[in-house]
């Protein structure tokens, strides 16, 4: 039911694709249409003009409109995550989590690459990893950068990433670290409820992660291949250059800008990290072969639905916790909002080193 | 030989876990569920999160509709009014009959009327919180209500004055006891709870109940007396004086099954008419002399799972597990387990310096028989074990810390000298 005076109208209707749900969305499409490919013939957005006015980045110079944009991305996170401290302070998981993405998302992933940036050096986004920043393997990135820093995205990528997922989940990177999803958890909150639970989701996201996973995957291999053969074969460089441009415009803009954030208001936060995030196939399988799972305490689920509710991933939680089967999921972030909800203390996250008695007994299944 | 009719009266959680667990184990029965309350199964446990915004309707049905399809099981919409166990059949209240070969008989509760003078004459305002209609007639009642009076202080009464607190409905709470829902609290607890309420706004009452209603013109509630005789406006009551088992019904048909207050089932549920078992909130299971009336979801939930065996031919007897229950106060989450019965047993109990958190040790004087909290969170099945296996009062004690299921970083520390524990 709706709550009560103009307020509380809003309140709803803007959580639960009402009109103004549908006008927030194409707001913030269109401020990322203008972001993305806004400039005039002289290369100047008019969020460069804005950034100008605002003293942020000198006048005249094309791309302050990024510092502008990662100066409100910055100011969303620590908003939205004070917001959400105030409704989970009793809640030391939510609150040690928070504190930390908001903190990332304030140094590593603006104030750190932006001082390197005014110091002359090339910006780097200590907190991004391959697959989330494609270039990172690339032979152009690692002949202009540091060693240090490209040691970092190596060993980051290939070795810490996915250990780390072995033994905490992907909730290390996806809810602790990650900027998308530290927007998502903070400024997105009151819309993680919108990710669609059905099963037929579920089918949708197995197929269409992988197949990112995979476009990623061969988009970097085409692009160190014709870097390994340096322009022996003309053919590689044009279908490298194609793989690598179609990835730029799809997959890093418009599928995890535009769709990722303009989405919040109609299908939750977490589209670009459900559906397509490569870096998120990766971890969850590391995930699904690790330690972390949730906890599902026996015979203490009333079937409230909660759980599933506010789930962001859309995963049906309740399904598991009325089964009484604890679970790990690829695409579970780990935020820990399904035991936050949970009336009856049923859910748990758990990095677990023995099995639940539950877990030994057999559980009688339905067919599918 | 055709497929055998089961038919099952009633979709809540006994229900539509009987029909599930039986397609599971039955492939070829004819499985048919009859409501006059809904279509499909719903979560009766959850209306107060569908009062409140925080789930939508579909929210309330734990299973995707088309589960019921996939597993052939046969919904009917409608009042069943009489069983006819010569003839094997029910009657519907449009006149249809449904036969059968086995019947299980899962109606639930139903709350408890309120008769006090002056509610005879009100035709709106007054409400209960138990059925998808309530639901309908609370979430009309909160948009028109700036003033409430809710009476009972059980659980659903808290859940009612937690759902109008939340819509800024201001709320008399009225209950006979000296303080909320004394059959799991103890005193201790009770005035926490009674604190954290009052916190939230709620104007609290305490050994009153209520004397008279008063209708306006138009018949919708105005006002609300109480035994003290303080007379409080409101346009909205709210009744929540508990539930009975649904079995007045059964009374006026052809066949009535054994009724003690709930229906009477024997250890394998069933009622005293062949072919004919009964499960969750309406049943009660003979157990020697006694009688079981456990008006429960995990109850009702595992009576369901138990008749679906029974009809696939198991042959068990219905034992109870340690006993398991949970609630929860506006933010104060309740668990109960094993006998937590403060007249059948002693008990310690621990309170936290300064958070509203309480744990409490039922015993007789060596080992432990049960174990409840407040606001915080604990293993229950480790804990069912402990008492399941009568550990000693002390071992109990001094293992309290591995048993916590609070959220990472967020466990507080348990004192677990036998000094702390009063
Ligand atoms: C607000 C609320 C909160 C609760 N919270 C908790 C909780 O936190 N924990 C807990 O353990 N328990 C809780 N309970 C109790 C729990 O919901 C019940 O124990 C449980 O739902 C019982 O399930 P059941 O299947 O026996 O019956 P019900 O869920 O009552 O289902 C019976 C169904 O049969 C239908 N029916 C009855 N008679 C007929 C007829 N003649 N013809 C056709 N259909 C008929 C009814 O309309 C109803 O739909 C709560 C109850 C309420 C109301
Ligand atoms: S799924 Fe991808 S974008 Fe989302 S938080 Fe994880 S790594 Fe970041
Ligand atoms: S299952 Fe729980 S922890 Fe995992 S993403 Fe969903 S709400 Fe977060
Ligand atoms: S929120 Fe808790 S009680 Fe409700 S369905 Fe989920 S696990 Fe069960």
């Amino acid at each position: 039911m709706k709550r009560k005076g103009a307020a509380g109208w809003l309140a709803h209707d803007v959580t639960h694709r009402g009109v103004t749900a549908w006008a927030l969305a194409l707001a913030i499409l269109g401020f990322y249409v203008v972001l993305y490919w806004g400039d005039n013939a002289q290369g100047i957005n008019p969020f460069d003009r804005v950034a100008w006015a605002l003293h942020i980045g000198r006048h005249g110079q094309s791309g302050a409109k990024w510092t502008l944009y990662g100066a409100l991305y910055t100011a969303a996170v620590t908003l939205g995550g004070i917001a959400f401290l105030r409704r989970y302070g009793h809640n030391r998981y939510q609150v040690v989590r928070t504190i930390v993405v908001i903190v990332v998302q304030a140094t590593l992933a603006f104030s750190v690459p932006l001082m390197m940036k005014m110091a002359g050096h090339p910006e780097h986004y200590f907190s991004y990893l391959w697959p989330l920043k494609m270039y990172y393997f690339e032979p152009g990135f690692i002949r202009s950068n540091p060693a240090p820093l490209v040691l970092w995205s190596f060993i980051g990528s290939l070795v810490i990433a996915p250990v780390l997922a072995v033994i905490y989940g992907k909730r290390w990177y996806c809810s602790w670290v990650c900027g998308c999803g530290g927007l998502a958890n903070t400024a997105g909150d009151s819309f993680r409820h919108l990710s669609d639970k059905s099963e037929k989701a579920w089918r949708f996201e197995r197929v269409s992660i992988y197949a990112t996973l995979i476009i990623t995957v061969v988009t970097t291999a085409l692009v160190l291949a014709s870097a390994f053969v340096q322009g022996a074969h003309p053919q590689l460089d044009l279908w490298s250059e194609k793989f690598r441009t179609n990835y730029g415009l799809i997959v890093s803009s418009l599928l995890s800008g535009i769709i990722g954030v303009a989405a919040y208001p109609i299908g939750g936060t977490r589209v670009w990290c459900r559906y397509f995030c490569p870096m998120a196939a990766v971890l969850g399988l590391f995930q699904r072969a690790g330690r972390f799972r949730i906890r599902v305490k026996e015979d203490q689920c009333i079937s409230c639905g909660m759980c599933s509710e506010h789930c962001e991933m859309g995963i049906d939680v309740r399904a598991y916790a009325q089964a009484n089967e604890s679970f790990t999921r690829a695409s579970c972030v780990g935020c820990g909002m399904c035991s936050e909800v949970c009336p009856r203390g049923v859910l748990t996250l758990e990095n677990a080193h023995t099995k639940a008695p539950q877990e030994q007994l057999v559980q009688l299944r339905l067919k599918k | 030989m055709s497929a055998r009719r089961i038919v099952i009266l009633g979709n809540g959680v006994a229900g539509a876990t009987c029909a599930l667990d039986l397609r599971a184990r039955d492939d070829r029965a004819e499985i048919t569920v009859i409501s006059d309350e809904s279509d499909y199964f719903f979560s009766r446990t959850a209306l107060m999160y569908a009062l409140m915004d925080k789930l939508p309707r579909a929210g309330l049905e734990p299973y995707e509709r088309r589960v019921w399809e996939r597993q052939r099981i046969t919904r009917v919409r409608g009042r069943v009014t009489d069983l006819d166990a010569e003839r094997k059949q029910l009657t519907l209240a449009d006149g249809t009959t449904r036969a059968y070969d086995a019947l299980v008989i899962a109606t639930g509760a139903r709350p408890r009327a309120l008769s006090v003078p002056g509610i005879e004459r009100v035709r709106s305002g007054v409400t209960s919180f138990v059925s998808l209609s309530d639901l309908d007639a609370c979430e009309s009642l909160v948009a028109t209500s700036e003033r409430a009076v809710v009476v009972g202080g059980g659980l659903i009464g808290v859940e009612l004055v937690e759902c109008l607190v939340h819509h800024g409905v201001k709320t008399t709470f009225v209950v006979r006891e000296p303080w909320c829902w004394p059959a799991g609290l103890g005193a201790e607890e009770g005035a926490m709870v009674a604190d954290h309420l009052r916190k939230h706004g709620v104007d609290l009452r305490f050994e009153r109940t209520v004397a008279s209603v008063e209708p306006d013109a138009s018949g919708r509630v105005s006002a609300v007396t109480l035994s003290s005789g303080e007379r409080v406006a409101c346009e909205m009551f709210g009744v929540c004086v508990g539930v009975e088992p649904n079995v007045a019904w059964l009374r006026a048909c052809k066949s009535v099954p054994e009724i003690d207050g709930a229906i009477v089932v024997d250890d394998r549920l069933r009622t005293s008419i062949e072919s004919v078992w009964a499960a969750g909130d309406c049943a009660a299971v003979r157990a020697g002399t006694a009688l079981v009336h456990e008006p429960i979801w995990y109850t009702a939930k595992r009576h369901g799972a138990f008749v679906a065996r029974q009809l696939s031919g198991s042959s068990e007897r219905y034992t109870a597990p340690v006993f398991k229950n949970s609630a929860k106060f506006f933010e104060l989450e309740y668990t109960a387990v094993g006998q937590c019965d403060p007249r059948a047993h002693k008990s310690a109990l621990w309170t936290h310096k300064s958070l509203p958190i309480a744990a409490r040790l039922f015993h007789d004087g060596a080992t432990l028989w049960g174990f409840s909290a407040l606001g915080s969170r604990w293993d229950t099945t480790m804990i069912g074990r402990w008492v399941e296996e009568r550990r000693p009062l002390d071992w109990a004690r001094a293992r309290l810390r591995e048993a916590q299921f609070d959220p990472e970083f967020s466990r507080m520390r348990v004192e677990t000298s036998a000094e702390a524990w009063r």
